[in-house]
């Protein structure tokens, strides 16, 4: 028959319920065992025996009730349950007086469980679930890398012909879209105003499974040849250009000079491509021509068949790939790979790592709380002895002991994680301000969610078993009669909780200054980029793109008939010292183009940064000439067919030999809308290399020719100011609509500000909250030696007082509790520093090349830093000790 | 507590018993099933009749016996428990359990008799 201590399922359930009006239970109970014993008095009375006698009888029969309800209980209803309860009250009244240790416990456990929170807040929103899509998780998209050039050399732009045959011809995904980059003037007020769009392939909507906000997505009818033309906004755009108005939604806009109707506003997360505006558009075989004139670029997007690994995916599309190759060898390297990344790839990269070093760090400095919270509680447990003796005394077992010292630890861990939130909701605030737009998806929304609240009580229940356990365990596992009967406070007691407070701050003091090392490393990583040469001088300028009206400026005439009064107007504006064109924005170069030197014959393909520029250029951005002369303005006046190359471009192709006067094709001028026929260009000067692909990856070779040999590639204008930049900003405006009123300013700025946004934001964030987090786990560590050392000094005052009867000084015992504090401290150090060498590798990725996970300064400057709060925090124990009066402190025992 | 002329009642056999009882018998009081028990067994086995009421709360756990209130014979009032369907069938089960080893050890214990 089953065995009633191992109930099956049947027997919990109804021990579930038994929890639950228990004491109805009870007194039914009762009721029939004074029944029955009744009825037995009755029986015995019967045979003959006195009332007294019979009732006796009857309850020696029927044994002992209390050992029967006992049994009831234990076997009617979760007894551990109805304990918790118990448990819980207790531990709440005990918690409640002593209030100073709650509070700072609570504190504690709160800020680490809170900063945690917020981190994973942030990574659950950026890295785990960023997309509101159907299906982010198999979204993938191509890029095709030239394996001689490894990273440098991938694309992931596609023509139509390539979109179409990858779209068609795969066996690997369910389907395929594309978008493609559309600068969007629309006529605002007097002036124009500049959007960018997206065009966007059939199914794009169907693709994302999103609905629109208000109105409708496209349509298949939308991409039918002569349908109305129409377009889709982002809602960002929505709210910030219309102010969320609901009325312009059907309303028409002359966009790019064609008349179009605003559909459908999309929701708020939706932000696929970053486009304010999306327009329905099939692409065509044989159409190449994008916007500007430059060659149409489409981005893909594919959804992978259930069950279709990356593996297989990137399979299927070499061979599309091996075949587009066969019939367009121009647009292939010789050797090439085909990538196949994830949608999340496309903007998190590096700024993930940084994410994860941040929970690690924030892992430690949760570490180093509980760390603290387990030597209260260790203490506390000391000055407890007494009462768990007692109760182990009157029966309570070493695992009802552990149980209730469990509990208090929950208790607080749940106190803390309440508070926690609240940090956590707090800290993501700024967190989110501090962090870079530009860097985390345009879908990701961060805030707290049940994922992050999930995460939050796990950390919360795991704090409580590490920083709990510890204590539970020592307090249950001492002998019963010790502390009844000593008075708790000789020389040699207590010897084993000292060893495990000590081996606790000893952990956190390692924990704390891996901690240090990786924020002093990360601060060491953001000085050294900073000081990274940018080749140019980024103050004081401004800067802005001006898309030209497709329709009207076709032709190199036509952009120069824009930009030759254009700079000149700019010119004469006061507090302007200088003004260029340009094709692209530091520290990026223009297109990549091959090349060709004549007279030089090679191998393998030689690759250069192409950039259009007027002859201010290199004014503007100060950047010196090593060879040569820049340009005249006659030679820009006339397009001459003459280049500037920079230092790398020279070592590269041309080692050992005069530039000076040698020609170069630059094959990349014929492939444009307004093609450059016979690309042959003569060097006329060299210049110092400036920084082309952004300050992570070493610079390119690159050219620089007169804007004026095409109409075709983007229009920039940099001015070099006398005051701050942004000042001007409607001059500048002024003097681009006197010259064409249908020309819109995009992005306008300063160019230092962008620089520091694009360049330095990730890192900053990243040293930043490193440094935050390591402060406040010295903050914590300080707190820590300081408490364990007066927690001991404490005690030991008697041992301290016999000491000085024997005759030591004062400067004795002031030494013996430095140097006890020390030794605890150097041996965290120690160890702090083996663990941080080890776990080196792990931040190298974080770090800016040149500073190494080992660099000497950091850690030399972290131990120190460690070391001095450390001594710090044993100074006041030390000095109350040497202060001990020798009679006080014997006399009180 | 012990009475080394009686046997104490094996855990498991004291709930098969007050299952037979009420498969026998019909709806019974925990009084009555202590009564049927010390008849049955004829003084042989010891036992504490508050046990009964453990065992009792056991089957109902498992449902394999129902409870309801009813009226003694004294006139008091008294939960009557009764056998379940379910009850039923784990009785026939366990009963042949109990044969079978019962059957099992019996063989046993004569085995180590002859030998």
């Amino acid at each position: 028959m089953d065995d009633g201590r191992i109930p099956g399922l049947r027997a919990f359930a109804a021990r579930v319920a038994g929890v639950f009006g228990s004491r109805k239970r009870d007194s039914d109970f009762d009721e029939e065992v004074q029944a029955h014993l009744q009825l037995l008095a009755d029986r015995f009375a019967a045979q003959g025996m006195s009332r007294e006698d019979a009732a006796a009888a009857a309850r020696r029969q029927f044994g002992n009730t209390t050992m029967l309800q006992e049994d009831r209980r234990e076997l009617r209803t979760l007894t551990s349950v109805e304990d918790l309860g118990r448990d819980v009250r207790y531990a709440l009244r005990s918690l409640g007086r002593s209030r100073a240790f709650t509070a700072v416990a609570i504190a504690t456990l709160g800020l680490g469980i809170g900063a945690s929170t917020a981190i994973f807040s942030v990574i659950d929103n950026v890295l785990l679930e960023p997309f509101p899509y159907k299906d982010p998780g198999r979204m993938v998209f191509l890029r095709i890398r030239d394996t001689a050039r490894g990273q440098e050399g991938e694309r992931q732009g596609y023509t139509s012909n390539e979109f179409l045959e990858f779209a068609e011809q795969n066996h690997v995904f369910e389907g395929v879209i594309a978008a493609s980059d559309d600068v969007v003037l629309y006529k605002q007020g007097e002036g124009v105003e500049q959007l960018y769009g997206a065009d966007v392939t059939p199914g794009t909507f169907e693709f994302f499974g999103m609905p629109a906000l208000y109105g409708r997505v496209t349509q298949p009818a939308d991409y039918q040849p002569g349908a109305p033309p129409v377009f889709v906004m982002r809602h960002k755009t929505w709210m910030e250009r219309f102010n969320g108005d609901p009325s312009v939604l059907n309303k028409t806009f002359v966009l790019n000079g064609r008349a179009r109707t605003l559909i459908g506003i999309m929701p708020p997360r939706f932000g696929w491509y970053e486009a304010d505006v999306l327009i329905p558009e099939s692409p065509v075989r044989g159409v190449s021509t994008g916007f500007a004139g430059l060659p149409a670029r489409w981005f893909l997007l594919g959804r992978l068949k259930p069950g279709v690994s990356k593996a297989q995916a990137a399979a299927d599309a070499t061979i599309i790939a091996n075949h587009l190759a066969r019939i367009n060898p121009q647009d292939y390297p010789a050797h090439f790979q085909v990538l196949v990344k994830r949608l999340g790839d496309t903007v998190v990269g590096r700024f993930e790592s940084t994410l994860y070093t941040i929970l690690a760090a924030v892992g430690l400095l949760l570490l180093i709380g509980c760390g603290n919270v387990a030597n209260l509680m260790l203490a506390r447990a000391t000055s407890r002895e007494k009462e768990f003796a007692l109760r182990a005394v009157l029966g309570a077992g070493r695992a009802r002991l552990v149980r209730l010292l469990l509990v208090e630890s929950l208790v607080l861990a749940i106190s803390g994680a309440a508070l926690g939130v609240l940090v956590a909701w707090g800290g993501l605030k700024l967190i989110v301000a501090a962090m870079p737009q530009n860097l985390i998806p345009a879908e990701s929304v961060i805030e707290l969610n049940t994922p992050v609240m999930v995460f939050t009580l796990v950390v919360a229940v795991l704090t409580a078993v590490i920083f709990g356990l510890a204590p539970a365990l020592q307090a249950a596992r001492r002998d019963l009669n010790d502390p009844l009967r000593d008075s708790g406070k000789g020389v040699i007691n207590g010897f084993r909780t000292g060893r495990m407070r000590d081996t606790v701050v000893v952990m956190e003091v390692a924990v704390s200054l891996t901690l240090l090392i990786g924020a002093g490393l990360l601060m060491r990583s953001f000085v050294a980029l900073r000081e990274v040469h940018l080749g140019l001088q980024a103050d004081h300028v401004f800067e802005t793109q001006l898309p030209l009206p497709a329709d009207r400026y076709k032709t190199a005439a036509h952009v120069r008939g824009f930009f030759q009064p254009l700079l000149a107007r700019v010119k004469a504006i006061p507090g302007v010292v200088d003004a260029t064109e340009s094709s692209a924005l530091p520290p990026y170069g223009g297109m990549d183009s091959k090349m060709e030197i004549s007279g030089k014959s090679h191998e393998e393909e030689w690759h250069t940064q192409l950039q259009n520029v007027s002859e201010g250029y290199f004014r503007v951005l100060r950047i010196p000439f090593k060879m040569g002369r820049a340009f005249r303005e006659a030679e820009i006046n006339d397009a001459r067919k003459v280049a500037v190359v920079n230092e790398t471009f020279v070592s590269a192709f041309l080692c050992g030999e005069d530039p000076i006067g040698r020609r170069i094709k630059l094959a990349g001028l014929e492939t444009l809308a307004d093609p450059v026929s016979e690309p042959w260009f003569e060097i006329v000067g060299v210049v110092a290399d400036v920084t082309n692909q952004g300050l992570e990856r070493p610079v390119e070779p690159e050219v620089w020719v007169p804007y004026t040999v095409t109409g075709s590639g983007e229009q920039i204008l940099l001015v070099r100011t006398q005051q701050t930049p942004m000042a001007l900003m409607n001059e500048v405006h002024q003097a681009v609509w006197a010259t064409d009123a249908g020309v819109a300013l995009a992005f306008p700025g300063a160019l230092e500000d962008r620089i520091s946004q694009s360049l330095y934001a990730g890192p900053r964030f990243g040293f930043l909250l490193m440094t935050i987090f390591g402060c406040l786990g010295l903050i914590l560590v300080t707190v820590g030696v300081y408490s364990v050392l007066a927690y001991a000094t404490a005690r030991k005052t008697h041992e301290i007082g016999i000491r000085m009867a024997l005759g030591a000084e004062r400067a004795d015992v002031f030494r013996l509790v430095i140097r006890a504090g020390l030794r605890l401290v150097t041996t965290g150090v120690a160890i702090g520093l083996i663990v941080s060498l080890l776990l080196g590798r792990a931040i190298e990725a974080e770090l800016w090349r040149g500073v190494k996970p080992y660099d000497p300064a950091t850690l030399a400057g972290t131990t120190v830093l460690l070391l001095g709060t450390a001594a710090l925090a044993c100074w006041i124990p030390a000095k109350r000790a040497a202060r001990v009066d020798p009679m006080v402190a014997l006399r009180y025992e | 507590m012990t009475d080394a002329k009686k046997s104490e009642v094996l855990q498991g056999t004291l709930d098969l018993m007050i299952l037979k009882t009420l498969h026998a018998l019909g709806p019974q009081h925990g009084f009555g099933i202590a009564r049927r028990i010390e008849q049955v067994s004829r003084d042989v086995l010891q036992l504490n009749e508050g046990t009964v009421y453990t065992s009792l709360l056991r089957l109902l756990q498992q449902r394999w016996i129902a409870a309801e209130w009813g009226t003694s014979e004294n006139n008091r009032r008294a939960k009557f428990y009764s056998i379940t369907a379910r009850g039923e069938k784990q009785l026939a089960v366990e009963t042949e359990n109990w044969q079978r080893i019962s059957g099992v050890v019996g063989r046993v214990l004569r085995l180590e008799e002859e030998s």
